[in-house]
């Protein structure tokens, strides 16, 4: 929770696009998400059934895969028109991190943005991912609400601010 | 009362039991929020899929716990896979299992391991045979000219 409340304090209270209990029933009324190229990251097949379905509904365009190599054969052959990573930290083969590194060893901090999913609870895992280049944090299990919150956060802050 | 407005009922009275008695949380809620008319069968695609992986898990946890040296790294990595797929479908007592089938491996305890691997089991069946008759009642409702009622 102590991950959540941080990002908080640096929200820009601006218009609140997502009211409480409204985000649901205005699925693709963000007009900053929609049609965000995403790559969606993931090797376990029922998190990244979800997690696609649940960017969808933010009006994400969303290519799910399931490992880090796929992931950067995807990106090394879209001539960078995909606006975001989300990634899985933990996968066999290669992990979150060494995805990222391997992005951000060719490619700007800001294009594509990286948002990590993780289930860890460690204190230190924002400032691992930092480190390795990413912009942002999601705890899994995903929520709608969390989702919009992180991405609206990660563009803002990317200079394509609402 | 209508057969409509009993069926209803009944799948309202239903899925109220099944909050309360923690087969599922919040997380199906969400999972139910997702689908619309695009993917009108959503949940019940992504409740399958997680059955199929969770009995591919639970053999491979099994053959684990079988071998004369148990290899408690990898049946950990299999219960935390469960663990997270459980919990991103909102299947609560699955994924309490495994919070607790996760301590175990750490310990490198074997019997509680099977006992576990034995409570998964256990709670997989249950909640296949519970979603299936939530499904039933959403079907027999949809036949009858009515619309799954939205979660609160």
């Amino acid at each position: 929770m102590s991950l959540v409340l941080r990002f908080q304090i640096q929200l820009s209270y601006g218009r609140a696009i997502f009211a409480p209990g409204t985000s649901s029933e205005q699925p693709n009324s963000n007009p900053h998400f929609r049609g965000l190229r995403v790559i969606l990251t993931d090797d376990d097949d029922v998190n990244r059934t979800v997690t696609k379905k649940l960017l969808e509904k933010l009006g994400c365009e969303v290519t799910a895969v399931s490992s880090g190599f796929e992931c950067l054969s995807a990106l090394s052959s879209a001539e960078n028109s995909f606006r975001l990573v989300v990634l899985d930290l933990q996968m066999p083969e290669m992990d979150g991190f060494e995805v990222a590194k391997r992005i951000r060893k060719f490619c700007s901090r800001n294009w594509p943005l990286i948002i990590a999913l993780t289930a860890s609870a460690e204190d230190n895992i924002w400032e691992r991912c930092l480190q390795m280049g990413m912009n942002g944090v999601i705890r899994k299990p995903v929520l709608l609400q969390g989702m919009a919150d992180e991405l609206r956060r990660v563009l803002q802050r990317a200079g394509e601010g609402l | 009362m209508d057969l409509l407005s009993q069926l209803q009922r009944q799948l309202a009275d239903f899925t109220a039991s099944l909050y309360r008695e923690g087969f599922v949380d919040d997380q199906f809620t969400q999972l139910q929020k997702l689908q619309d008319e695009s993917s009108p069968e959503f949940v019940v695609e992504v409740v399958s899929l997680f059955f199929e992986d969770c009995e591919k898990l639970v053999n491979n946890m099994a053959k684990a716990l079988e071998q004369q040296v148990v290899d408690f790294k990898q049946v950990d990595s299999h219960v935390h896979q469960l663990k997270g797929s459980s919990s991103s479908i909102g299947a609560a007592r699955i994924k309490n299992v495994c919070i607790a089938f996760k301590t175990f491996c750490e310990a490198q305890n074997r019997e509680g391991c099977l006992r576990c691997l034995q409570q998964v089991n256990h709670e997989h069946a249950q909640l296949k045979t519970n979603l299936q008759t939530l499904f039933t009642l959403e079907r027999q409702i949809v036949a009858n000219g009515g619309s799954i009622p939205a979660m609160q």
